[in-house]
């Protein structure tokens, strides 16, 4: 278990469980943004990422070391990678925060909220249908009717509070979160 | 000099700042390093202002409630006699400030999750604004450890496992006490040999009952009263090759073994 003082003083890499979150987040983007997949490209290279991420298949291949993806990958990410693609998410939620918010306000009409959410959550089970692996459990949990929605939930308000400059540490700290 | 004012802003959420320029530590002329006040303006209560000291309590409390929630373990911040606490209730986040002054009841503000990222985010840019050198004290974000991250796991699900784990052993316990202990002196090794190794060979059950009888010594047939004149080795039990080998060989009528 790394040392929660010094853990983000020195790069350490992403638990499995933080792998996992981080694809998710990103999918949330590109289920929020139709245009997710071009837009994250497009972020990286706003980033100066090209050396790290020159074209879309190495973008895919970094997130494939998750393990819940149908295809994923064995190994380790680098450092560098997983910093580059928080920021990536950080600088979509960014980008992305005026849908967040209206999911999340508590002020929106209660039918237009849930048709919101509705369409989201039809958007974002067709890419995990498409993309990850519908053995694992964690899958089955997102999907699932019960319990789906609240996982969603939290995803788009982790996806709330790390947008922006200001939200990089706070969540690359929560990704680097021990298994409870 | 002239006042300073910077405004931070997200939708339900105006932070605003005033103050002056250190010029003693060399600062320009459009930071601030003296802060004079600050407000708080949230869509639909009523506006806060306050002190550095102020502020710096706001900050030392949300940052880290945001940093909780962000890996979904929200916890209150902030003990009753703090200027300022949060915690949450229920979907939305109870928000309590103290007034220094006495005699002034404290204001709780209820935000929804929206409302909240607003603040989050106004406070990210006031804290990475490089016009403002106050040096305020915020937590920097850590990893959050092991026993605050279980209370996102449910109970039954945390207990689930040391229960069926309990009662795995209580049932093998259960089963293993009912299994009788054998008495010491029950089992005799020779018995068991002596049967499985003459009872296997055989085909027929009958052959293998006359190799028992055969082999085992008699004393009674052996020693025959009268035609025996004294009781020889065939009486004893032991040693039993000799009272086999008198057996098969035949005693003949008046001859009596004799022991050498």
């Amino acid at each position: 278990m790394p040392d929660v003082s010094t853990a983000l003083s020195r790069p350490t890499p992403l638990p499995r469980r933080g792998l996992e979150r981080l694809d998710l987040m990103l999918l949330c983007a590109e289920a929020l943004d139709l245009n997710g997949g071009e837009a994250m490209v497009w972020m990286s290279e706003q980033l100066g990422y090209q050396s790290l991420f020159p074209n879309r298949v190495e973008l895919w291949k970094r997130r494939c070391h998750n393990p819940l993806r149908r295809s994923t990958r064995r190994g380790q990410l680098q450092v560098q990678d997983t910093d580059a693609l928080i920021r990536i998410l950080s600088a979509m939620a960014e980008r992305l925060y005026p849908m967040v918010r209206q999911l999340l306000s508590a002020a929106e009409p209660e039918s237009v909220s849930e048709q919101r959410w509705a369409l989201f959550r039809s958007r974002l089970q067709e890419l995990i249908e498409e993309r990850l692996n519908l053995r694992r459990v964690g899958v089955r949990k997102l999907l699932d009717p019960s319990e789906g929605p609240q996982l969603c939930h939290q995803l788009i308000l982790s996806l709330a509070l790390c947008a922006g400059n200001g939200g990089v540490e706070r969540l690359k700290a929560s990704l680097l979160d021990p298994e409870p | 000099m002239i006042k300073l004012s910077h405004r931070y802003e997200q939708i339900s959420c105006r932070l605003t700042v005033e103050g002056f320029p250190d010029v003693s530590s060399g600062q320009g002329s459009q930071a601030i390093g003296i802060l004079t006040g600050w407000s708080l303006a949230l869509a639909g209560h009523t506006e806060l202002e306050g002190k550095r000291d102020h502020l710096e309590a706001l900050l030392q409390v949300v940052a880290p409630y945001a940093r909780h929630l962000i890996s979904g373990a929200p916890r209150a911040f902030g003990d009753p006699v703090s200027p300022v606490a949060v915690h949450p209730d229920g979907s939305r986040h109870r928000l309590e400030l103290r007034s220094s002054q006495p005699n002034t009841p404290p204001m709780a503000l209820h935000l929804d999750d929206a409302e909240l990222a607003d603040l989050v985010r106004c406070l990210d840019q006031l804290l990475l604004d490089p016009r403002l050198q106050l040096n305020l004290q915020a937590p920097t974000p850590q990893p959050l450890r092991r026993s605050e991250l279980r209370k996102r796991v449910p109970l039954g699900r945390r207990i689930a496992a040391p229960l069926c784990g309990m009662a795995a052993l209580g049932l093998a316990g259960a089963v293993s006490w009912m299994v009788p202990i054998p008495k010491p002196g029950s089992f005799n090794p020779t018995e068991g040999k002596g049967t499985s190794s003459v009872a296997a060979p055989g085909n027929s059950s009958s052959s293998g009952k006359s190799a028992v009888q055969e082999k085992t010594p008699t004393p009674g047939k052996t020693a025959t009263p009268g035609k025996t004149a004294a009781p020889g080795p065939a009486e004893a039990p032991a040693p039993a090759p000799q009272a086999q080998t008198s057996q098969e060989t035949g005693t003949r009528p008046g001859s009596s073994p004799t022991p050498r």
